[in-house]
């Protein structure tokens, strides 16, 4: 395995644990436990399963850098700019959806994104690109802009029998706000950049979650309807927020509550 | 024989260049987008005896505001809520963003509705057809409002509205 995987502490638990009032959710025991998974996060055997997958379907690093065209020095920074607009997909793709096609070339039949393989597999190669900062380039060309565009529309968007959007719990305006004794993050890189920090062990689900699989679970809390991993308006909220964490450094695999 | 050889070149040539697009992932989340999106902002006039000093009635309000649906919820409902086990009915969750008497949690996105009849129907800042509208379609009164809509969207009934807000406008 390339590199040994940084055990990261991801900000929302620093933030989290410092909350130590009845009136939030976490219990003394939860926080003890926390410490704990800090020393130890559970997911780091999920992202080494997931270096063995893509050995075994994608040719290890070396293959993805090869079906990416960098040398595998330029791998790390590379990864650090996805999603991004590759013309042989013609479409912006994240990189699950990347490894979906390498596999598909290596004559395998890809895992599905919502797989917990294709969720292991796609922490390590996110991995690859701890201690990078996020780079992604939302004005490279018009198919990133227009799934920018895409993102923030479906971000603002109020939708669902209660109509809530994105936005009406996470704008500058709500951050710190309490939703029924839960702080409200800042999903920015003044806060906790989740597109730096998910793919990420998910305490409250005992198991490892991607970014994508994490807005779903905000649209099914909220009633907007559950969209797809993968189709262009999750893609797009994918973009939208890794615009918002540029800059902060890639820790991969997080924690959270 | 010239143009066999630029045919064959051709073929060639677009096998080989790489279109993944059609190996991926990638359905289409439009449909389901279209359909979950808002009616426009409406105004609701109150029915002729909307707000009521019923018991029965603040009851279910008071319910309605402090639960998240019937499947979470953890006493029993009031008279005249009537939950088959299979069906999970969504209640109105306000506790999440408000603070009032009694809250198990509550959050503080919204006002506190703490003392509301002392401090906003008394005193005259707010009237019955304000708090009503503002359950049933807050964008009426605050455009980028953060706050649920709530009949415009169906989730409950005008009666329903109508007890939600003789709850949150009675003496507790
Ligand atoms: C009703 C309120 C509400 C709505 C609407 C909502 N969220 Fe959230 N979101 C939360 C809360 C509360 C948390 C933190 C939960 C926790 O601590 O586990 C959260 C957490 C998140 C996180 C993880 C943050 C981190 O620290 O890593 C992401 C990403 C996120 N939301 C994205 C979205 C997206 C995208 C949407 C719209 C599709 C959305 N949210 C809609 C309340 C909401
Ligand atoms: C996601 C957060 C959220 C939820 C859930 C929510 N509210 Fe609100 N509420 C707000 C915010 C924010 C405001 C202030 C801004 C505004 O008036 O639009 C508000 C304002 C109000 C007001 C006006 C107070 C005043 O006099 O100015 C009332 C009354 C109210 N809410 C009742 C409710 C009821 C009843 C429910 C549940 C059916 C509810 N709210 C659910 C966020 C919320």
């Amino acid at each position: 395995m390339k590199g040994t995987i940084k055990i990261v502490l991801s900000l929302t638990l620093l933030w989290s644990l410092s909350f130590a009032s009845e009136q939030f959710s976490m219990s003394d025991a939860d926080r003890e436990m926390y410490a704990e998974m800090l020393e130890d996060n559970p997911a780091d055997i999920m992202v080494g399963n997931g270096s063995e997958l893509l050995e075994e379907y994608c040719g290890g690093d070396a293959g993805l850098a090869e079906f990416l065209n960098v040398s595998e020095d330029e791998l790390p920074a590379y990864i650090a700019g996805f999603p991004r607009y590759l013309k042989d997909f013609k479409q912006v793709v994240a990189l699950d959806q990347v490894l979906q096609a390498l596999m598909s070339k290596n004559g395998h039949k890809p895992f599905a994104l919502k797989s917990s393989d294709m969720f292991d597999m796609g922490a390590y190669a996110k991995s690859i690109a701890n201690g990078e900062k996020i780079q992604i380039d939302v004005d490279a060309n018009k198919h990133i802009k227009e799934s920018y565009e895409l993102g923030k529309l479906t971000f603002e968007q109020k939708r669902g029998s209660r109509g809530l959007s994105c936005l009406s719990c996470h704008s500058s305006q709500v951050i710190g706000s309490v939703l029924r004794t839960q702080p409200l993050p800042d999903l920015s890189a003044k806060g906790n950049a989740p597109a730096a920090t998910w793919p990420a062990y998910r305490m409250t689900k005992s198991s490892l979650r991607t970014l994508q699989r994490r807005f779903q679970g905000c649209m099914n809390n909220a009633l907007l309807a559950v969209i797809p991993l993968g189709s262009p308006e999750m893609v797009g909220l994918e973009v939208y927020l890794t615009q918002e964490a540029k800059g902060f450094e890639i820790a991969i695999p997080g924690l959270k509550r | 024989m010239k143009k066999t050889v630029m045919i064959s070149l051709l073929v060639g040539a677009s096998l080989f260049a790489a279109d993944y697009s059609g190996v991926i992932e990638k359905p289409n989340a439009s449909k389901i987008i279209k359909d979950d999106l808002l009616a426009k902002a409406t105004v609701y006039a109150m029915p002729e005896g909307c707000i009521t000093t019923d018991k029965d009635a603040i009851a279910r309000g008071a319910y309605i505001f402090h639960n998240l649906n019937s499947k979470q919820a953890g006493q029993k409902p009031p008279k005249g809520i009537d939950i088959k086990d299979s069906d999970t009915k969504q209640y109105g969750n306000c506790v999440a963003c408000h603070n009032i008497e009694k809250a198990q949690g509550g959050g503080n996105i919204g006002p506190d509705l703490t003392r509301y009849k002392a401090m906003f129907m008394d005193s005259g800042v707010r009237d019955h057809q304000f708090v009503f509208q503002k359950i049933a379609d807050p964008r009426i009164d605050n455009q980028n409002t953060h706050m649920t809509i709530n009949l415009t969207t169906k989730l409950f009934t005008t009666k329903e509205i109508c007890e939600i807000t003789s709850y949150v406008i009675s003496t507790k």
